[in-house]
This record gives C-alpha cells, sequence and structure tokens, in this order.
C-alpha cells in the first residue's frame, strides 16, 4: 500500500531578499518555519531549511530501521540516539551526509552493532532515495 | 562560497514495532517531533515521518528555484505556493521505497503565460539539487498552475 506524505511552502519575494514558510501538510506536525537563502547559505539563525530537513529525514529513517535490523536480530534496543549532518556547498549541492549512532543495546557486541547500522544505512529507504550524494558516513558506537 | 553544514538530532526507544522515536532541529528551527512506524504508514495522528520531513526538504529547495528562475525571467512572482507529495511504496522485494515526488507550484504573476510558469518551474526542477538527487532512484513530477487570472493574455 502506498503512502503519501505531503509539505507546503509559501515564498514571498526572490531568492536573496525573499523568504517562505513550511507547513506539514499531512500530520500538521510542524508549521510556520520560516526559510530563507542567506539563512541556508549562511548563519541559520533559528532558521531551518532543505538540508536541514534532509537531516531530518534521514536521521528518523535511518534510526527506524536500525530498530528494526536490531530487533530482527534478536538484539532488541532499548534506545538509539542518531545524528545526520548534512553538508551543502551552494551552487554545488549536498556533497556529503554524516550518520552518527550511540545505541544502547543489551547483549550485542560492537561488531554486529556495527553490522546492523551499516545495514540500516544501506538499506533505509531515505538512503536508497539519496544514493546520489557523494559521501554517506557513518560511526557508531555502543553505550552502556 | 563557504561549505554549510545542518544538522538533526533523533532519538529512538524500543523496537520498530512499538517504540517511537523524536526529532529535534540542529538550528532550533523544530523540537522532539515525535514520529513512530505506525504513523510512518498508516494514520499520521499528527505525527511527522521521514517521507514527510523529505517533502518538506523538497518543497523549500524547489520553492527557492522557481523563486529564481521568475526574477531572473523579469516576472518576480507576487505570491508562491509550492506542495511535495512524497510516495512510499512497498516494491516487489517486499521492501519499502520512496517512488516519487509530486511538486506543485501555483503562483500569482503578472506577465508570464501559462506555458510560460510551466517552462519555468521544469527548469526550476533541473536548477533544485534535491530533484536531481531524488530522480537517481525516484520519479520526480513537476506540475505548474497560475493563479489570479494575471495570466498575462
Amino acid at each position: 500500500m502506498a503512502t503519501d506524505r505531503k509539505a507546503e511552502v509559501t515564498w514571498q519575494g526572490d531568492l536573496m531578499s525573499g523568504n517562505g514558510r513550511v507547513d506539514s501538510g499531512t500530520s500538521g506536525a510542524f508549521g510556520g518555519l520560516d526559510v530563507s537563502w542567506p539563512a541556508r547559505s549562511e548563519e541559520p539563525e533559528g532558521k531551518t531549511s532543505p538540508e536541514e530537513l534532509i537531516a531530518a529525514a534521514h536521521a528518523t529513517c535511518f534510526s527506524m530501521a536500525l530498530s528494526h535490523g536490531l530487533a530482527e536480530a534478536g538484539h532488541p534496543a532499548e534506545e538509539l540516539k542518531t545524528s545526520a549532518t548534512v553538508t551543502f556547498q551552494p551552487g554545488e549541492g549536498i556533497t556529503k551526509i554524516a550518520l552518527d549512532v550511540a545505541g544502547r543495546v543489551p547483549g550485542i557486541d560492537e561488531g554486529a552493532f556495527l553490522q546492523a547500522a551499516d545495514g540500516a544505512k544501506q538499506n533505509c529507504p531515505v538512503s536508497k532515495a539519496l544514493t546520489g550524494v557523494p559521501e554517506i558516513s557513518l560511526t557508531a558506537r555502543l553505550e552502556s | 562560497m563557504p561549505r554549510v553544514q545542518r544538522e538533526a538530532n533523533v532519538t529512538w526507544a524500543g523496537n520498530v514495532a512499538r517504540g517511537s522515536g523524536a526529532i529535534s532541529a540542529g538550528t532550533g528551527a523544530f523540537d522532539e517531533l515525535p514520529y513512530s512506524l505506525a504513523t510512518r504508514i498508516e494514520r499520521t495522528d499528527g505525527k511527522t515521518s521521514p517521507e514527510e520531513l523529505l517533502a518538506a526538504a523538497h518543497a523549500a529547495c524547489f520553492a527557492m528555484s522557481v523563486a529564481t528562475e521568475l526574477t531572473s525571467a523579469g516576472t518576480p512572482p507576487e505570491h508562491l505556493d509550492v506542495t511535495a507529495t512524497v510516495t512510499l511504496d512497498q516494491v516487489e522485494d517486499g521492501s519499502h521505497r520512496i517512488v516519487s515526488s509530486e511538486l506543485l507550484a501555483r503562483a500569482r504573476v503578472t506577465g508570464i503565460d501559462a506555458a510560460g510558469f510551466e517552462r519555468l518551474a521544469h527548469a526550476a526542477s533541473e536548477g533544485c539539487t534535491l530533484s536531481k538527487l531524488i530522480e537517481a532512484s525516484a520519479k520526480v513530477t513537476v506540475n505548474a498552475r497560475l493563479e489570479g487570472g494575471t495570466d498575462g493574455d
């Protein structure tokens, strides 16, 4: 079954001096998020950007896939803390995404955790949608 | 231009079927948005999902590109609304894939006709870095509609 998720942006003005507002169109979970080109390409000053939203999409997708992989392997996670850092080169695009995960997973060794994390990085739907990104890196560690 | 980094953080607790997570933006623009598997693929119950966040990223990127194209053409928008709809589907091997992102631009612009706006909207998608990335594995469609009767006729 296909699932649709929609988001809306209202933009006013040109690129350099204009600004936009981002709303979640399906869930209503977020709304009124300001975006602008200066905030995207220079100091954010509390404003989100397409790249930060990609970071959020990737970190959420990866965390879910990893929790699934760990449970399938018989080691359900108590807690996963993931960050995704997206590097954007204006004029070029997204050049790198760095995933970092720290997990509290009873009964698993470091090697198996790394393997599960790598599987999540390869297979989560957002990773597959971003195969055009030149570099996606991963660091993973266990926490007690 | 210097490189720009943007970060988001997620905390996930529990297994995938019954667990849940919370997403925060490095910039502080949003904080602790909840999400879960059930709300990702079924009813949202007010919770966002990776696909909705991807739709938000794509819409924001495309809106900036459309504003750029219209301004370069000498017809800056009076008003511009953009939506992106991302579809997640189960594919033949049983896994879930993002199969498409559908863009719609609706604008109030003086001095351009519908065909001209549609051309610019397609050029804007080609100029949007996220469209290029998503096109490598999924279908990106572009629809454009002029509003307010100022279609230059």
